[in-house]
């Protein structure tokens, strides 16, 4: 998916504002919100919040998670585990983007939080490289991937899926060529898709992959992103959205 | 204007217009993230579409500037976008998949469990005899006669079942079985409430389709 679709689906989230207008309730598709009240906190998503915004109708209160102390106190426990911590909020970045894009004059201290989210969001970008390396070494076609938010596994696709089903075609025709390799005498007639030259080169891949599995399975967080990413510079980017 | 409460005919459910566009969000999600085509959500498409129709007569009642209206404009756009989308995804699997689609949908029309509407069971039919025909056209009646013999099995593509996904657990699966390529052993594994992963296509489809999971 794109990211500006990861974008949508986080629009729908709630947002508090404080609208300048009073107006009765409205009734909503998605639910009903109001009424408005001039100078009176209330619930909107954020989509209408950005629109009410866009047209100088309200101000967007802060979330609660958008706060200097906050934030650093995530940053650091995120930096200390080995984990992913749990976010305050399934889309952090896209509410981060749009709020501080729309209404930076709503936030106290709008840059340092920018600069702080951007923080958060590297050190999780980095400790996701380094997972998707040690899952791809074990030669894993499994992985578990708890507190992870969509738009940060939207941006290792379509690398990390892609990389998983290329391992798995490797491993099926190493499957494939293994039981011949062993036995000399039969012969393959019409497996035209498999040539001489791929069987080493196969069984050679699945030899390290083994090597590596020595480490356990969800010890994922040890060893770097080099192979997979050289490999398929060519092909594929991570997508980082830009504030 | 209140608009909460809608009623599905043929199964006498009442359902809010908020559920039906929860389902309907999720339904796109998955299908946008799905290899394979996915049954069918139409009751909901249809129910949203009657929806949209209603609340643009309404909208039409109110002074154009009133804020009531671009708010409800703004969102019809939201839900058509889904809904357009979803369409567009579908027809897109049904244009690539279309041989190996018909032959399964065949089967299935049988049981009665069809994945496609009959308008997309339409499509997919005609779209399969215009290349056909087209193919024959542009290329094959051009050629010798004993060249001209045309066997559409090979041209069925297939989607990659085996392919990765990333899901999250709606609610708690255990046993789901993992084949392991490398070892003889394979791995079974237990998905809790709420839990992420990435894991084949394959053993989850059935899980998906019952809703038990959500792809991400």
């Amino acid at each position: 998916m794109d990211p500006y679709e990861i974008e949508f689906i986080g629009e729908n989230r709630i947002v508090s504002i404080i609208p300048n207008f009073s107006h009765d309730k409205i009734f909503l598709i998605c639910g009903e919100f109001g009424p408005f009240r001039a100078g009176l906190p209330m619930n909107v998503p954020l989509w209408l919040g950005v629109m009410l915004k866009q047209k100088q109708k309200c101000r967007i209160v802060a979330p609660d998670w958008m706060d200097i102390e906050v934030l650093e106190n995530i940053k650091e426990e995120e930096k200390k585990s080995r984990f992913f911590t749990k976010m305050p909020n399934e889309h952090y970045m896209v509410e981060a983007k749009l709020i501080l894009g729309t209404a930076a004059e709503d936030i106290p201290r709008a840059s340092e939080i920018k600069t702080i989210i951007k923080d958060i969001w590297d050190i999780r970008m980095s400790k996701l490289r380094t997972s998707m390396d040690a899952l791809m070494k074990t030669g894993g076609s499994y992985g578990r991937l708890d507190h992870l938010t969509m738009m940060e596994i939207n941006s290792v696709k379509p690398l990390l899926p892609e990389a998983m089903n290329e391992l798995h075609r490797i491993k099926m025709n190493a499957r494939k060529t293994m039981p011949s390799s062993l036995n000399t005498t039969v012969s393959q007639p019409g497996s035209s898709q498999i040539t001489p030259l791929d069987a080493p080169l196969d069984s050679a891949l699945l030899d390290s992959a083994r090597l590596n599995s020595g480490a356990p399975k969800n010890d994922i967080s040890t060893a770097r992103f080099a192979a997979v990413r050289q490999s398929c510079t060519n092909r594929y980017y991570i997508v980082i959205p830009v504030f | 204007m209140e608009f909460d409460n809608i009623e599905i005919s043929d199964e006498e459910e009442e359902i809010t217009a908020q559920t039906v566009l929860k389902t309907l969000q999720n339904a796109w999600q998955n299908e946008r993230l799905a290899p394979e085509i996915l049954p069918h959500q139409n009751e909901m498409v249809e129910c949203m579409l009657g929806q949209i129709q209603h609340m643009e007569r309404n909208i039409n009642k109110l002074p154009k500037t009133d804020l009531r209206a671009s708010i409800h404009k703004m969102e019809l756009n939201r839900i058509k976008f889904i809904i357009c989308n979803y369409l567009k995804t579908r027809l897109d699997k049904i244009e690539k998949y279309c041989i190996s689609i018909l032959n399964d949908e065949k089967q299935r029309l049988e049981s009665g469990t069809n994945y496609l509407t009959p308008s997309e069971y339409k499509y997919a039919q005609e779209y399969l005899i215009n290349m056909e025909s087209h193919l024959k056209e542009v290329a094959l009646d051009h050629v010798p006669g004993n060249m001209q013999s045309f066997d559409l099995n090979k041209l069925v593509i297939y989607p990659y079942l085996q392919a990765h996904v990333f899901l999250k657990a709606n609610e708690t699966v255990t046993g789901i079985i993992l084949e392991d390529l490398g070892g003889d052993q394979d791995e079974e594994i237990d998905l809790e409430e709420n839990s992420q992963h990435i894991l084949q296509y394959k053993p989850i489809a059935d899980l998906l389709k019952s809703g038990k999971v959500q792809l991400m």
